[in-house]
């Protein structure tokens, strides 16, 4: 067995590090084109029919090795903001999939702040098409917002849940438009290459502590069952620990798995491992120095949260969490960009301990708001957060298990953020008041880590061009959420999944140029 | 824990409704009770009783401080922290520390207003503290059945998932 896998780790065209939203795609579409692939992921296989419904002993879905969180309003990681295993952060992601709209990749061009994006929408959008039929992502048959369809969602719309439908009385009392929100989980049964048959969506809303029946398209029974089926290796509980750099080039990655450590060799190397630990793996190696860019530009969105309590019996941890959207705020007078609204259901801990955090209350205060959890209907936003100096990646003199040194993650919202978060919440608030709830409270919150590696034209001010490759280190390629130049103003994954087939696309050229090369 | 909350918790649990995964998390979780390693005896009796006015509970039936200790024993963590505040442990024992020398004889409103004052002292810590112990309270299988959450009983699915469209189970379940 440890023999087959060795030889299977030979002779490789290209190595991916990571097995989230930007690996993945990748993955299986080296391996449809009859590369030999392989990937290396840090955290193990959950099969979902293991998964418990149960959120603390789901915790080995994300990432626990301890981060350090500075600035004025430190992040969160741990259960948020991280995930380890097969599939990466889309084994605990709620599979809320809205499209960026066209302007989100010009905010420079709009506003005169920000980052415009060295793409524009019409290149994704026949990826976008792609990743959203594969996946299976059920959607409303008309959607107002962003450019026509070219096709449409592949699946009906899942169900509304309560918090859903009180969001979307109180939009409509408000004059605002909503719609059923796109989400990668089906509401029909999907075949699936390499899984088998992927049933519909049992309305169990755990979507944030791993889906237990394959439902959801987190991308171990997706992209990552179609790589494997194609020919690909993924080697699981594999910590690439550095990069290998000879003659100038980087040509594989060393790593550890239980006790050993091992390396491996590829023709191109994609770093694909996360906002996190993509810059932290450059900059442990000095590699990608020339910019003076990596760990810089960090971004997480604004996601402030407003929660109301209710006569109604909730039940907020059923249906899919995130069921309505509204991107009637995609743009709002005084900011720049703009944030989308979506409605929340939540597991037990996770709003407990939001709570907690966030509300500061304790005692009895605080046990007897938590005995109303069926009760309460979230709100969240999520929107722009512009790229900024003090906001960055570095790493910290403290050491972690294996002898490397923790990153520390410095954030602080800026003004606009600032503003935008005080729209939002005086916003949410008016709606969940003009349904009558009978409290609502606001949580303060930022997610997803974006930036730190940005792409762009030009290698003075980025990482990576605008296909991934690295401008200074030949054989190096980044495929994650850490090329974002800007942070858009939707959840990143089904982007993320669309620039992974575009990264693909342009890898595969690349390689058959070499190939064209030599054998000339 | 009265032995009609106990029976209703187990029948539960043993109920088809409930995946196998779901049933071994959950009943480890019932009566788990922790040795104290990582804190000094004293230290270990001062986070008990900040920890029962932070989140009251009884001792007895949740072992939240327990949890804490053990958790700090297997040097596990919840994937980051502040970085101004010192690794958990060191941390905790801190914060502990900082309180009055008579904390633990001190009548209860006389205990919170010292919490309260330690609250502005340090609000990271005793964030992290709360957070923590919340954590283990709202997890634990009778805090869900006096709230009357019902969300593991999902092996069958939720048809209706609509404001007050409650299956037998739910409506039946807790308090």
């Amino acid at each position: 067995m440890a023999n087959d896998l060795r030889a299977s780790l030979t002779d490789l065209d290209v190595l991916v590090i990571g097995t989230r939203a930007g690996g993945a795609p990748l993955l299986a579409r080296l391996a449809s084109a009859g590369l030999r692939v392989a990937a290396l992921e840090a955290g193990v296989r959950h099969k979902p029919a293991e998964m418990p419904t149960d959120e603390v002993a789901q915790a080995s879905l994300f990432w626990m090795d301890e981060r350090l969180s500075a600035g004025k309003d430190p992040l969160a990681f741990g259960r948020n903001n991280s995930g380890r295993g097969v599939g990466g952060s889309t084994l605990h992601y709620t599979a809320y999939t809205p499209r960026a709209q066209p302007d989100d990749f010009q905010l420079f061009q709009e506003f005169g702040e920000g980052v415009d994006w060295p793409l524009e929408y019409a290149d994704l959008a026949p990826y976008y098409d792609e990743v959203e039929a594969f996946l299976g992502v059920s959607g409303p048959a008309d959607y107002p917002w962003g450019p026509p369809r070219n096709q449409p969602y592949p699946h009906p719309a899942l169900p509304l849940n309560g918090a859903a439908l009180l969001m979307e009385r109180a939009c409509h009392e408000l004059g605002l438009r909503t719609f059923p929100a796109a989400n990668a989980a089906l509401s029909r049964p999907q075949q699936q290459e390499g899984y088998g048959l992927r049933p519909a969506c049992s309305n169990r809303g755990f979507c944030q502590a791993g889906c237990s029946t394959g439902a959801k398209a987190s991308l171990d029974v997706t992209y990552l069952a179609l790589a494997e089926a194609r020919g690909a290796v993924i080697v699981s509980g594999a910590q690439v620990t550095n990069l290998i750099r000879e003659g100038g080039r980087v040509v594989g990655a060393h790593y550890r798995q239980g006790d050993q450590m091992l390396s491996v060799r590829a023709e191109r190397v994609v770093l694909a491992a996360g906002a996190i630990e993509t810059p932290r793996l450059l900059l442990l190696g000095g590699l990608a120095s020339g910019s003076g860019q990596v760990g810089r530009n960090f971004m997480a969105h604004v996601g402030v949260q407003v929660w109301g309590l209710m006569d109604d019996d909730l039940r907020p941890y059923k249906g899919i969490p995130g069921g309505l959207i509204s991107e009637d705020t995609h743009r709002v007078p005084g900011l720049v960009g703009g944030y989308l609204l979506q409605s929340l259901g939540v597991m037990p801990v996770t709003y407990a301990t939001q709570y907690a955090r966030g509300g500061g209350a304790w005692g009895a205060a605080l046990t007897e708001h938590l005995s109303h959890y069926n009760h309460v209907a979230g709100i969240n936003v999520l929107g722009e957060c512009l790229p900024y100096e003090h906001n960055f990646l570095e790493l910290s003199n403290e050491l972690d298990g294996r002898g490397l040194p923790k990153p520390r993650i410095h954030f602080s919202f800026g003004d606009n953020e600032r503003r935008m978060s005080a729209h939002a919440e005086a916003l949410m608030r008016e709606l969940w008041a003009r349904i009558g709830a009978r409290e609502v409270w606001a949580l303060p919150r930022a997610a997803h880590t974006l930036g730190t590696a940005r792409m762009g034209h030009d290698p003075v001010s980025s990482v990576t061009d605008p296909f991934g490759r690295v401008h200074d280190e030949p054989g190096l390629w980044i495929c994650d959420n850490s090329t974002f130049p800007s942070s858009l103003s939707v959840n990143p994954s089904l982007t993320q999944m669309a620039l992974s087939l575009r990264t693909a696309d342009a890898l595969i050229g690349d390689l058959v140029t070499d190939w064209v090369r030599v054998g000339a | 824990m009265s032995a009609t909350e106990r029976d209703e918790i187990l029948a539960a649990l043993a109920s088809p409704a409930v995946t196998a995964p779901t049933r071994a998390a959950l009943l480890a979780r019932l009566d788990a009770r922790y040795e104290r390693q990582h804190f000094t005896e004293a230290e270990f009796d001062r986070l008990r009783a900040v920890a029962v006015r932070l989140v009251p509970h009884d001792p007895a039936e949740l072992d939240l401080s327990g949890l804490i200790d053990h958790r700090l024993q297997l040097r596990q963590t919840d994937g980051w922290r502040f970085a101004d505040t010192p690794p958990d442990g060191q941390a905790y024992r801190e914060l502990l520390a900082a309180l009055p020398t008579n904390f633990e004889i001190l009548a209860p409103e006389a205990q919170d207003a010292t919490l309260h004052d330690l609250q502005r002292r340090h609000p990271h810590t005793f964030e992290d503290l709360l957070a923590e112990l919340t954590e283990g309270f709202m997890a634990h299988p009778l805090t869900q059945y006096r709230f009357g959450y019902a969300g593991f009983m999902d092996a069958p699915g939720w048809p209706q998932v609509g404001p007050n469209e409650l299956e037998a189970r739910e409506i039946r379940y807790g308090k």
